[in-house]
């Protein structure tokens, strides 16, 4: 499955071959703490446990700083 | 996933803390009403009321704004916003431009005031003498000095700053830690003054988590500055904020109980340790001082004696 994922102005093709990936999966790989970021697939918020289809972009909104 | 309240298969949060599952529609309608309901039991507005908001153009104070504009468009109270330019390069100026898109949006009457035209130097200058206090200490003295005169400047009756959940658990547990008892005594959701020079100032967004009041701004489409100040780091409240966010990760309700817990013993500290100042005017600036100069002055003059042989 390909997906791409979206910070700010970096964009990243991934590929992946998990049956099943969901956004928090994502976001452990990137080492990236869920509390302080809000996940956009194809535009749409949506929560950890979405799971991410192919060809979908993931976006992560840092929306907390510091720390 | 579905919504708790509609049945709606569009989750946008999940609350780790009830278990409640929302759509964007549910969400912002939960949001709008635990603010409503915290402006009610903390008696924050009157009808009539002029409030100004200490608008930077960040998450915090654009929901703030855009939630007290509910009021303001049922003609309860009437509005107004500074926003503040610190003089801090790269950072500051995409929220100010923010900031002043959201007053002319929704036809509020804003200014902006820098540091430098106030106090002869920006946060920048500050940070590049040798010997400082620290930019946040600096930061927040000279930030509320510009929103008190600026209060005075549009006439305004109440403040209403940005102020969420997580700012106002790292407060509670940072005075703690400090042991600065007179600050426990006088946080708390409302500030009030004996000095008529001091106008009210209260929170509304205090019970929201942070995140819950980005996330506010993005289901609503608000443009907000979601940048990190670049002096951030060097804060003993980053610090303190990292401890409870390690915590909130097995204890998710640990925000709200600190909050709650210090808000049933508030008063009895107050009651106990608040120190009722009497105010005098300030020899330089004219505004109010417990002390022969308040306390921006203060710190000007210490930088220019720390710093002269420079």
């Amino acid at each position: 499955m390909d997906y791409t994922v979206r910070i700010k102005d970096k964009v990243e093709e991934k590929t992946s071959d998990k049956e099943e990936l969901k956004v928090q999966d994502v976001l452990e790989e990137l080492e990236l703490f869920s509390g302080t970021i809000v996940p956009k697939i194809n535009g749409e918020i949506v929560i950890e446990d979405s799971l991410i289809r192919d060809g979908d972009e993931v976006e992560f909104i840092q929306i907390i700083y510091g720390g | 996933m579905e919504c708790t309240k509609c049945g709606s298969k569009h989750v946008i949060i999940q609350r780790k803390e009830s278990g409640q599952a929302l759509c964007k529609k549910c969400f912002i309608e939960s949001v709008d009403k635990k603010v409503r309901h915290t402006i009610k039991k903390e008696k924050f507005l009157k009808k009539g009321d002029k409030v100004l908001v200490a608008l930077s153009g960040g998450k915090d104070s654009v929901v703030t704004l855009e939630i007290l504009n509910s009021y303001r468009e049922r003609h309860i109270i009437d509005l107004c916003a500074v926003t503040i330019d610190e003089g801090i390069a790269v950072y500051r100026q995409d929220g100010v431009e923010i900031a002043k898109a959201h007053a002319k949006r929704l036809g509020i009457p804003h200014k902006v005031v820098t540091f430098k035209e106030s106090f002869g130097m920006d946060l920048d200058e500050i940070m590049a003498y040798d010997k400082h206090r620290g930019s946040c200490t600096y930061c927040g003295v000279f930030r509320r000095w510009i929103i008190n005169r600026s209060a005075r400047d549009f006439g305004a009756t109440k403040i209403a700053t940005g102020h969420n959940l997580d700012d106002e658990s790292e407060a509670i547990l940072m005075n703690y830690l400090e042991g600065n008892t007179e600050n426990m005594a006088k946080i708390g959701p409302k500030t009030e003054s004996k000095s008529d020079m001091f106008r009210v100032k209260v929170k509304p967004l205090r019970e929201i988590p942070e995140k819950e009041v980005g996330l506010y701004a993005l289901a609503k489409g608000l443009d907000v500055h979601l940048a990190g100040c670049p002096y951030a780091h060097e804060s003993f409240r980053i610090q303190v904020g990292n401890i409870i966010k390690d915590l909130s990760t097995e204890h998710p309700t640990i925000r709200f109980s600190l909050l709650k817990g210090f808000d049933k013993i508030r008063l009895v500290l107050r009651e106990e340790l608040a120190h009722e100042y009497e105010y005098e005017r300030c020899e330089i600036c004219g505004e109010p001082a417990s002390n022969r100069l308040c306390r921006a002055c203060t710190f000007l003059e210490e930088l220019e004696h720390n710093n002269e042989d420079l």
